[in-house]
Formats: C-alpha cells, sequence, structure tokens
C-alpha cells in the first residue's frame, strides 16, 4: 500500500500533518504522539520578530468548535532557525512553517532566512489570519495583495510554497486562483472562520481581542466546500485540506474532495493521538476497500457533479 | 512524566452543593504528581463540549494508587463529569508547575522549621487539599496556619479533612454562617503581620489579586495557583496566558498549563 503524497514539491510518507497553531513546535506533543508516524509537521505561524500575542481570555468554547484569537505570539524567526529547528530536524519528518508578517516585505524576510534551514521542507504562507490587527487577512482577502506576497516568497526561497486561504472572503476560488497563477506550488485551506461570543452573565465579548478564528467540527462542512470548488477550479494545484478533522473517516471527505493531505487541528486539544489515529484509519480504509495507492482517493467524489 | 492515559473511576459524590469529588485508579499519578499540578480531562464523548477541562489534583493515595479530583459542576463538560459514577475517564496528566516546595525548584524558603500559611477561597481549595496531605507527611502540621474561604459554611470544601490531618483552620464566609464574616483576606492580614515564611494560596482572582498585593506589602513571599481558558494543556496551543513582570521588571505572557498553573505571587500582573 502506498500512502505517500507530493503536496508540491513536499514528499510525505503519508498525507497527514498538523494544522498551524494547534501541534505547537511539534515537541510539546512528543509525550504523546509518534512523531514520526506523521507525514508532515507545520509549526506556529512565525514572523520576523518575536510577538508577544493577544490579551486573554485567547479562548472560547461554542458549540462543536472553538474560537481562538492567539495573535500570532511567537519567538520570532530567528530562534525558530537557531533554537527549535535543530531540535524538530533530528525527527526525519518534514517540517512545514508557517509564516506570517505586516508587510510584503515581511513574508519575503522570513522565507529568506528559513531557506537552506535544515529539516525545514517548506513554508505555508498566512494570509489568513483573523486575529491581528495588520497583516494576515488584508493581505488575504484580495485577489491582486494575495498574489504579490505569493509572488515575494517565491522569489525569496527555492522551498516549495503553500498558501494558506481564508474563508472569509467572497470568491475563494478567485484567490485560489491569483495565489497559483503568482506561483504557489500549493494551497492551503480553510483557515479559521471569523466569529465571536458573548458572555451573557458578564454582558462582554469573552475573547480579548472581542473576535477571534472559529475551528472543530464546526467548520467541516465549509472546509470540505472550499476544498472541493477549488480542486474543481484548480485540479493540478495540490492542496492540504483542513477544518475540523478528528477521525480518518472526516480527513477521508477532504481527500475524496479533491485534497491531497489534510491537517489536523483543534482535534488535537480534544484526542492528542489524533492524528496519528487518522493514519492509522486511512491504511485501514484503503485496505478494506481495495485502494493499493492513496492518489486514487484525492478528488475521487468529484465525478459526481450532482446532475446524477 | 505526564501520559495520556484511561484511568478507572472508582467513586464518585457529590460532597457539597454542586460539588463533586470523583476518584480513579491511576499509580503514575500517585506516585509522580505534585501539589498544584492539575490534569486534563475529556469531558464527553462527541464534539460538544469538544475540549478537555483542566482539573487540578484534591488528593492521592500513593499505596492504592487512587486519585482523587474535586471539581464545580457549572458548565456541560463539568456536568458531564459528575455524571460518571464508573466506566473510565480519558485524563493527560500530571500537567504543569507545581508549588516549586515540592518540585525541587528553589523555594525561597531557606529558614529551618518554616512557619507556612496556606489560603484557600471556594473552589481554590480543592488543589489545597494535596498541599495539605504532603505538608503533613513532612511532619509541618504544627508550622502550618490554614485560612478557607467561602460564600457560605456548606462550601468551605476542604475545613473537615484540613481538621482531619490535624491542621489549624480558620474559617470566614461572605454570609456570616460560619466563622469571620468578611473576605479571607481579612484573616490574612492577621496572619501576616506574625511575619510567616511563606503563603501558598488558590482562588478566585478577586481573592488572589489583594492577596498578592498583601504579601508584597508585608514581604512575606508566597505562590499562588491561577486559572485560564486552557485548549491544549501542555504548552502548544498558547491559549491560556497569564501577564507576569519577569525578573527584569518586563511584562511579558507566561502559560499557565506549562509554566503555572502556580506563579510567584510576585510575579503575577493582574
Amino acid at each position: 500500500m502506498n500512502t505517500e503524497v507530493n503536496l508540491g514539491g513536499i514528499v510525505m510518507k503519508n498525507p497527514v500533518t498538523t494544522a498551524s497553531g494547534t501541534f505547537g513546535f511539534g515537541l510539546e506533543y512528543q509525550p504523546y504522539v509518534a512523531l514520526q508516524r506523521l507525514g508532515a509537521i507545520t509549526v506556529k505561524g512565525t514572523t520576523l520578530k518575536p510577538r508577544l500575542g493577544n490579551p486573554p481570555p485567547r479562548i472560547a468554547e461554542t458549540p462543536s468548535g472553538m474560537l481562538n484569537a492567539i495573535g500570532l505570539q511567537n519567538p520570532g524567526v530567528e530562534r525558530v532557525a537557531e533554537e527549535i529547528m535543530p531540535r524538530l530536524a533530528g525527527l526525519g519528518v518534514p517540517v512545514i512553517i508557517n509564516i506570517a508578517g505586516d508587510t510584503v516585505e515581511d513574508y519575503a524576510q522570513v522565507a529568506r532566512r528559513l531557506d537552506g534551514v535544515p529539516g525545514v521542507a517548506g513554508l505555508e504562507v498566512n494570509i489568513s489570519c483573523p486575529n491581528v490587527k495588520k497583516g494576515g487577512i488584508q493581505f488575504g482577502s484580495d485577489p491582486h495583495t494575495a498574489a504579490e506576497v505569493t509572488r515575494a516568497v517565491k522569489a525569496a526561497t527555492g522551498l516549495p510554497v503553500i498558501v494558506k486561504l481564508s474563508p472569509n472572503v467572497t470568491d475563494l476560488v478567485a484567490m485560489a486562483e491569483a495565489v497559483a497563477r503568482a506561483g504557489a506550488d500549493a494551497l492551503s485551506m480553510i483557515n479559521t472562520l471569523l466569529g465571536m461570543a458573548i458572555d451573557v452573565d458578564r454582558r462582554r465579548p469573552v475573547l480579548g481581542n472581542i473576535t477571534g478564528g472559529l475551528s472543530g467540527p464546526a467548520v467541516r462542512p465549509v472546509a470540505v466546500r472550499a476544498v472541493w470548488q477549488v480542486h474543481r477550479a484548480l485540479p493540478f494545484t495540490p492542496i492540504l485540506g483542513m477544518g475540523g478533522i478528528m477521525t480518518a473517516r472526516d480527513a477521508l471527505e477532504f481527500i475524496l474532495a479533491g485534497a491531497t493531505a489534510v491537517a489536523v487541528g483543534t482535534g488535537n486539544f480534544v484526542n492528542p493521538l489524533a492524528t496519528v489515529d487518522v493514519v492509522g484509519g486511512i491504511e485501514q480504509y484503503m485496505s478494506n476497500h481495495g485502494f493499493t495507492n492513496i492518489s486514487e482517493l484525492v478528488g475521487l467524489a468529484q465525478r459526481y457533479t450532482g446532475d446524477n | 512524566m505526564s501520559q495520556l492515559m484511561q484511568a478507572e473511576i472508582t467513586d464518585c459524590r457529590e460532597t457539597a452543593p454542586g460539588i463533586w469529588v470523583t476518584e480513579f485508579m491511576a499509580p503514575s499519578l500517585a506516585q509522580g504528581a505534585v501539589p498544584g499540578q492539575f490534569l486534563h480531562i475529556r469531558c464527553g464523548e462527541g464534539s460538544d463540549p469538544l475540549l478537555r477541562r483542566p482539573i487540578s489534583i484534591h488528593s492521592v493515595d500513593r499505596q492504592s494508587g487512587r486519585v482523587k479530583i474535586m471539581f464545580q459542576a457549572v458548565g456541560k463538560g463539568t456536568a458531564w463529569l459528575a455524571s460518571r459514577r464508573y466506566g473510565f475517564i480519558d485524563i493527560i496528566g500530571p500537567l504543569g508547575r507545581g508549588f516549586t516546595m515540592f518540585t525541587g525548584e528553589q523555594t525561597g524558603l531557606d529558614c529551618y522549621n518554616p512557619r507556612l500559611v496556606v489560603v484557600g477561597g471556594g473552589i481554590g481549595a480543592a488543589p489545597l487539599y494535596f498541599l495539605l496531605q504532603e505538608l503533613a507527611r513532612m511532619g509541618c502540621v504544627q508550622q502550618v496556619m490554614v485560612l478557607l474561604g467561602a460564600r457560605t459554611a456548606n462550601q468551605l470544601l476542604i475545613l473537615d479533612a484540613a481538621r482531619v490531618l490535624g491542621f489549624n483552620v480558620r474559617v470566614a464566609t461572605d454570609d456570616g454562617t460560619t466563622g469571620y464574616r468578611g473576605p479571607v483576606t481579612d484573616l490574612l492580614a492577621e496572619e501576616l503581620q506574625r511575619k510567616p515564611d511563606f503563603v501558598f494560596a488558590c482562588g478566585p482572582s478577586p481573592m488572589l489579586k489583594p492577596l498578592c498585593d498583601m504579601l508584597r506589602d508585608a514581604g512575606v513571599p508566597g505562590e499562588v495557583s491561577v486559572e485560564e481558558r486552557m485548549a491544549c494543556g501542555v504548552g502548544a496551543c498558547l491559549s491560556c496566558v497569564c501577564r507576569v513582570k519577569d525578573t527584569g521588571g518586563i511584562e511579558t505572557y507566561r502559560h499557565v498549563c506549562v509554566d503555572g498553573p502556580v506563579f510567584a505571587a510576585g510575579e503575577v500582573v493582574w
């Protein structure tokens, strides 16, 4: 059985990675998870300078989901390259670093700094964080600026570049087409959906940041639809699908919709073994249904258009 | 070393109105946990409620390997947990940094036979019973003054258990149903005049904030256990931040799940 996938130049032994921001820098989960079982590890959003993040409360639980407004807290690219990557590089698992910035030049500088750092297999460009004032979503809501960031990052690095898209746009396909034309090697979707919760007893927003990003099983249908639409429009652009994946069956929805690889995010908080459970469950499914290569499953549900 | 485990429930009972104690078999926790540490517990089977709940360790019995948690059934998750009378619960733990007197770190307790004060407010008393168990095991009972506060008499959750261990206990209630009528920090103010060597505290923010100010003014060192909304429990998601002042006086965020939940009283910025 072959579960190896190629995500825009990142070769993964199976299609399962972690969603940025839910798995720290990987080592936090080492006591619980056999990290070597993962297809790749996608780490926390990294910026040029260290960032303190937003004031608490930073999360709120919602029906079958959660809101977060962490605000890209991270130690900065220098420490990630110098202190964290040497510890991750030895695992033998491709590491995808999520990068973010306040300006186009910030993205390019972070990308340049990570080029050639041992263990870094690719970059995920975060143009979709809903929780920071500058950067993030402002680059991800206009196709022209999204393309500009993509071109700048591509020019700054030889690493495979995945661009992470926001569902908080009117026309996701137009965004996907713009960044693909600008040279993105792959797309990841979806980042969180902008939301908020109000504490009725205290009559004020729950989150310190007021609004936050919704994740978890509640968003899964939105995410599956996003992958479906983008794969339909861009069948040759690999997609990293994510949004509320808790089990292998959830992951298979994304793969059947057209995702080459999948990421487990909020699911890690509930079940630290979610990623490895998904890997095992996909293998079991392939074996049960007679599939020998994972690529046979990618986009298989697209054969049904709704007409038949 | 923290582990993911399925622990068999051996008892579950309501110990005070709305307050539950669940006991389960977890020898590795009973052996390895330190007072102030917590467990991250799955409180449901489906996706709603979704997240685990951080609950402090209430007591351990090293011989039998049994561990107890004490919690308030306030929402969907804790109500679900209170409804589990047998079977298994899904736990990650022990997590976090406990009271440093028991973690082998520098404690600031350099005097011989230190005089200690333990202050608990409401459900915040739950982890302090584990602390009292350890202090009793060390033969410190005579050197400790325990101060407990609650809204009303039946919410003084560890009063009887602390007395059974032989501790001196003074109580305060908001409604005056027993003991001093008023905040437990008023009792602490009296104790601070006797210049204790160290204070341990856990309770709601409205209690801990003035308590930290009082310790600073009195020049008495201490540690407080704080709470924050938490998702992963292991330092990955960066949700549960607590604002602290580092040694250089610079304000920064630390993570309640890995840097806490116990912090030096002087470092927390309220």
